[in-house]
């Protein structure tokens, strides 16, 4: 039988390596895997030059903002810019839809300014063509196209007939067309991955992926076992249609519906069913929790007061002017620990609803292998949802850490009362240091992940179910 | 015209005992309804954020007006009429919104409603601080995009025109039928193009249908956009069917046709735009790092030294011819005026940097919709967003207008400050307001000509069908 599968193989490889229409399409895929490879290198390194220029110059300005009150150089902040990491040149994901740059100062945890697709005009709906675009969405079709007149084609002709009657099973053919395809599909994205492992390794700059070669892998065999399903669905839809024509039209339904129609309306039903507040109304209901509380009896001025006792009676003073420390920094860095509880509050709760709007997807990736490939895609490329998310909370968690150093510096070295007569220069402010960010290792986000993994581990299972077995002839 | 009624009955007949194309056009039926309900859930959402930042700020407002009829005794009354009537407290507490009210049919189309930020709540404090902030949104539905009526006509009709004509010719070859027309009087071009009247009426007539359900359930009826609106799906449905028709003239098979069709339909609507999105950012990037720091919350070097607050409050004065009296007025309020004069004076000083990424922006939109003529999908949308205001176009006229809105503001403030002047209760009848400054004669332009770029590219496949029909051989 392998040999019948083989020499199938060979059969329908010397039938494609004839036809110039097929050449011809397979040059394009190939051209425009290569271009927006390309681009997103020279994308790539344009948005790290300017990110690395921005960040270096903030970093400048907050050591050298001069002597000042710290509360003051709190207030003055810093900038953390959303830097690309490599594998966004492969799959840009949402780095045209997230922010890329936010403003950290004392009381205000800023969101993320300047998406780029603000800047970009109308046409960005249409989307960006990345390589991952290409082989989520152009390979398939390529896929159908050589594919969808495998069996017809035999059929219409009798070779099929000829073939069976000589004794080769529906299942060796079968077999034989799926190698075949799977193979050309194989070869391409062998050279392409290899390719993006070499512009890895030669990017020695980019620092923030530490598995880097782990991540290539990983898109991979998600690329292989998708592009598998496609080649396998596609030669089985041949096998099932009575004509080409039919083949190609149910063929190309199943692409358009699962690639733009079943992804744009779940991202859309998701948004309708758990949808976001306005900023204005998220952030008023955050002020009003911190003026408010959280909990009755929690106001500002009674944790205020709370506060104020609390101290008075640790060191056993009367007054304010007593305490060894100054409590106006004491009252502020309590202010900021507080806003950051219902800030964090408010986020999960935040959070929690884009996560729901997402599942909505990753469930339609039984439907749909491109959302399950898509949503994998980005997230070993670290251009995900989660992976912006992490970037945003160490950003958070930085500020944090730089409000709190100038919060503690006021409270311990300056007096109760005093606020333009203490000042601090640069050795306050070389004790923060430079943001660094390092994306999470792969391993971290499976969790985030598995309805994605498992459909499509079911999608790959189920075209070994549909392979005919080698009882049955009766389909011709 | 018995001839068309006899051929148009004869595929009403195909199409009924067809299952297939029945369960596709009802399905895209229910798709394009379902698209005009989320589209307006999205727009009814919105109204509904403007109507409640609406009622903040007349509330806000009440309460200041309110509080010139108060007696003062309480604390919290002192200091909300220290707040209504006192510039150097109300400056940069006054909030005031500047909205982008959604169009009628907005609906239909969502465009950059999602992207850009629809409203702002604005201060006399620095703009640049105000500016930049987005609005709340989850990315990847970003990515996705919207599920609207536009969405639907622009990327889902043309598959059903597709995959009702790609084998009109074809099929009649390939089922043994070609002879038998062959033998009639009349040609083969003629026949073909009654049938592919049928589905172009059949088609635009449910496009129409759909879009008429999308003004029927709008706020209300305007008759010019709803024309426009028309007129942009009739040239762009003229587009495919003639893009199809010269398909057709080619005498391919039908899997051969089907094929080409689905590829032009993929060149269209994802590769060519795709593409064009990519070169974009390699030869126009937009550098928005530069600008980041424009919006950081600055305040005077030392703020405790009085000299150094007076220098900025003469600095800034030195700009202002109108306000020559408040030289004199320094000393009171000094610190306040300092301030106010300090963001005012950092606002001039980023505002090259500004006006620099703005630049950035417009020339990469200008330069991308230099391409916009050949590809008359990408066309259709921008035509679509801005009939229904929702293009990037309008947005850039928003912050446009939110600039001279925000000088109206600080003028407000800062006239009454420098010069020592409290805010009566009648000032409050004369609060400044926003105005959207759009260039109506330039978006009807660019609209016009959108729609003529796209009636001649239809018009001359047409033509070239009509010939290449009669020349080439099955």
């Amino acid at each position: 039988m392998k040999r019948q599968v083989f020499l199938i193989t060979g059969k329908e490889l010397k039938g494609m390596a004839r036809q110039n229409s097929l050449k011809i399409l397979f040059a394009i895929i190939i051209i425009l895997l290569g271009f927006a490879l390309y681009a997103g290198h020279i994308a790539y390194k344009q948005q790290q030059i300017m990110v690395e220029r921005a960040q270096k110059e903030r970093r400048a300005e907050w050591l050298g903002q001069g002597n000042k009150h710290p509360h003051i150089a709190a207030h003055y902040g810093t900038y953390v810019f959303k830097p690309k990491t490599l594998l966004s040149l492969f799959d840009f994901g949402l780095d045209t839809y997230t922010g890329t740059s936010v403003y950290l100062e004392a009381h205000y945890p800023h969101e993320f300014m300047f998406r780029p697709a603000q800047g970009y005009g109308n046409m960005i709906r249409f989307g960006e063509l990345s390589a991952a675009l290409v082989l989520q969405l152009l390979l398939p079709l390529l896929i159908i196209f050589i594919t969808f007149q495998t069996f017809t084609k035999e059929k219409k002709t009798g070779t099929l007939k000829l073939l069976v009657s000589q004794g080769v099973s529906i299942r060796s053919i079968y077999l034989g067309k799926v190698l075949a395809y799977s193979l050309i599909i194989f070869v391409i994205i062998v050279l392409f991955f290899m390719g993006l492992y070499i512009v890895g390794v030669y990017e020695k700059t980019s620092t923030m992926i530490s598995d880097m070669g782990l991540r290539i892998l990983l898109l991979f065999f998600v690329y292989a076992g998708y592009l598998w399903v496609f080649t396998n669905f596609s030669v089985w839809i041949s096998l099932k249609s009575s004509s080409a024509r039919n083949a190609l039209l149910t063929l190309l339904i199943f692409w358009i519906a699962t690639g733009i129609i079943i992804p744009k309306t779940s991202a859309n039903l998701g948004e309708t069913l758990y949808s976001l507040p306005s900023t204005k109304i998220y952030k008023e209901a955050i002020q009003n929790d911190i003026v408010n509380g959280m909990n009755p009896n929690d106001t500002r001025e009674k944790r205020i007061a709370r506060l104020k006792e609390h101290y008075l009676q640790q060191y056993g003073v009367d007054s304010l002017n007593q305490l060894p420390l100054n409590f106006e920094g004491i009252r502020m860095q309590e202010g900021e620990e507080y806003a950051n509880k219902v800030y964090d509050f408010h986020d999960a709760t935040l959070y929690k609803k884009i996560e729901l709007q997402n599942r909505m997807g990753s469930l339609m990736g039984f439907f749909a292998p491109y959302i399950a490939v898509r949503n994998l895609s980005m997230a070993f490329a670290a251009t995900d949802w989660y992976s912006f998310n992490d970037f945003q909370k160490k950003t958070n968690t930085y500020r944090r850490h730089l409000i709190r150093t100038m919060n503690n510096d006021m409270a311990k070295n300056s007096r109760y009362g005093e606020f333009y007569e203490y000042k601090v220069g640069k050795n306050l402010w070389k004790t923060i240091s430079d943001f660094k960010y390092l994306v999470p290792k792969v391993t971290m986000i499976f969790k985030y992940y598995w309805m994605e993994i498992v459909s499509l581990s079911l999608w790959v299972l189920i075209m070994f179910f549909i392979i005919p077995s080698s009882s049955k002839n009766k389909l011709i | 015209m018995k001839l068309i009624l006899l051929l148009w009955q004869r595929e009403g007949i195909s199409i009924i005992r067809n299952t297939f194309q029945i369960i596709i056009l009802s399905t895209i039926f229910l798709l394009g309804t379902y698209a005009i309900y989320y589209g307006y859930s999205k727009i009814t959402e919105q109204q509904k954020t403007i109507n409640n930042v609406q009622q903040i700020e007349k509330e806000e407002f009440e309460s200041y007006k309110e509080s010139f009829y108060s007696d003062h005794t309480l604390v919290k009354e002192k200091q909300l009429f220290d707040i209504a009537s006192k510039p150097a407290y109300a400056w940069y507490r006054h909030g005031y919104h500047a909205i982008l009210n959604p169009h009628s049919l907005a609906h239909m189309s969502l465009g950059q409603r999602d992207i850009e930020p629809y409203y702002y709540k604005l201060t006399g404090t620095s703009l640049y601080y105000q500016l930049f902030q987005i609005e709340l949104a989850n990315p990847l539905k970003l990515y996705a995009g919207n599920f609207d009526l536009s969405f639907v006509l622009i990327y889902l009709f043309p598959l059903l025109i597709i995959a009702f004509t790609y084998g009109l010719y074809a099929e009649e070859k390939e089922n043994g039928m070609l002879p038998l027309l062959r033998l009639q009087t009349i040609g083969l071009r003629k026949i073909l193009l009654i049938r592919i009247g049928f589905y172009y009426v059949l088609i635009v007539g449910s496009g129409i249908l759909l879009s008429s359900i999308g003004f029927l359930v709008s706020r209300e009826l305007e008759v010019l956009s709803i024309f426009l609106w028309i007129s942009a799906i009739l040239c762009y449905f003229s587009f495919w069917f003639a893009l199809m028709f010269l398909l057709i003239s080619l005498k391919k098979n039908s899997s051969l046709t089907a094929i080409s069709a689905a590829s032009l339909w993929l060149l269209f609507l994802i590769v060519l735009p795709a593409v064009l999105n990519v070169y974009a950012n390699l030869v126009y990037p937009i550098d928005n790092t530069s600008i980041a720091d424009v919006t950081r919350r600055r305040s005077l070097e030392n703020e405790d030294d009085l000299n150094e607050a007076k220098a900025v409050v003469l600095e800034y004065l030195q700009n202002r011819n109108d306000l020559k009296e408040a030289d004199s007025l320094i000393g009171v309020n000094t610190m306040a005026k300092a301030y106010a004069a300090f963001t005012a004076l950092n606002d001039n000083h980023h505002r090259k940097e500004v006006s620099s990424y703005f630049y950035q922006v417009r020339r990469r939109q200008k330069k991308i919709s230099l391409f916009r003529w050949a590809n008359p999908a990408v066309n259709t949308q921008g035509i679509l967003n801005e009939i229904v205001e929702t293009d990037s176009g309008i947005f850039q006229s928003f912050y446009q207008s939110i600039e001279s809105f925000h000088k109206g503001i600080t003028s407000f403030y800062f006239d009454k400050l420098f010069l020592n002047q409290e805010i009566t209760k009648k000032d409050y009848e004369t609060l400044p307001e926003f105005n959207l400054n759009i260039d109506v004669t330039t978006r009807n332009h660019t609209i016009r000509s959108g729609l003529m770029e796209i009636l001649v590219t239809t018009f001359l496949l047409f033509g070239i069908s009509l010939v290449l029909f009669n020349k080439t051989t099955f």
